[in-house]
């Protein structure tokens, strides 16, 4: 079994926003670290998670999965799920699965931090 | 009328987990001298990886001992990835269209984006299956795709 090729690190820019650092692959072998980084942000009282793609190198269909499921905790604890850092490539493939309607994109995580906050 | 194919380089693949980012790389390489423009490389280099990662899956169920079967071929106007297993019988395709409101609602797996990843990515996309095989042929047209 692959081991997952990813690095995942979260944080605190505010009480109410976490970001979740994504360094390396997003594919199949990602699922669990990226689960587990997702119920670390959950925090209470978080309202707002941003991925940080920055450091993205692939992610697959599988990792397109990931991001969906992601996105239906995160609606269940009525969290709002957001990205930044994307290539344009990513967010090409974003606009294709229509997670760009469902996941809000920001250029950098500044922006994507200033607009959780609204 | 089909164009003049000239094949640029074939080659085999262990079927196991990861090898579709080897397969994903070799290609890439191999295009350079195209001059392609960042975009349309990044569309051929997902659309390999997700059509090797589906025939290692899917047609050779994982096993290393049977390979995936890549070749390139360009002719003046157009690239061509082939990408054949050794699976037997109808292949199993994704049942429906992946539909991001129907997997919020918990109507399809969050999965099963492979196929719609690599139609989106192709300009034409040629599947044959025959007797013990099954090939994907992914076709990219490249006048005013070059930098």
């Amino acid at each position: 079994m692959n081991q997952p090729k990813v690095m995942l690190a979260v944080q605190s820019p505010n009480d109410l926003t976490r970001v979740i650092k994504i360094k390396g692959e997003i594919n199949s072998q990602a699922e669990a670290p990226l689960m587990e980084a997702y119920a670390e942000a959950s925090a209470q009282g978080v309202r707002a998670i941003i991925l940080d793609f920055s450091d993205l190198e692939y992610m697959n269909s599988s990792g397109i999965g990931l991001l969906v499921t992601l996105l239906i905790r995160a609606n269940r604890q009525r969290q709002k799920l957001m990205a930044c850092g994307l290539s344009a490539h990513y967010q090409q493939i974003f606009e294709l699965t229509r997670l760009n309607e469902a996941i809000a994109i920001f250029p950098d995580e500044k922006a994507a931090v200033a607009a959780a906050s609204l | 009328m089909d164009p003049a194919w000239r094949t640029l380089a074939e080659f085999n693949l262990p079927s196991q987990p990861g090898n579709e980012k080897i397969a994903m790389a070799r290609v890439a390489l191999l295009i350079e001298p195209f001059n392609l423009k960042e975009s349309l490389v990044e569309r051929i280099k997902t659309a390999v990886a997700e059509a090797t990662m589906n025939a290692m899956e899917h047609g050779n169920h994982y096993q290393a001992d049977v390979p995936v079967q890549i070749s390139l071929d360009a002719s003046k106007s157009k690239l061509r990835v082939k990408i054949e297993d050794q699976g037997v019988g109808p292949r199993r395709q994704t049942p429906e269209i992946p539909d991001l409101d129907a997997k919020l609602a918990g109507l399809q797996s969050p999965r099963g984006w492979g196929l719609f990843l690599i139609r989106s990515m192709v300009d034409e996309l040629i599947v044959t299956t025959g007797d013990g095989f099954h090939r994907l042929e992914l076709i990219f047209n490249l006048i005013g795709k070059r930098s």
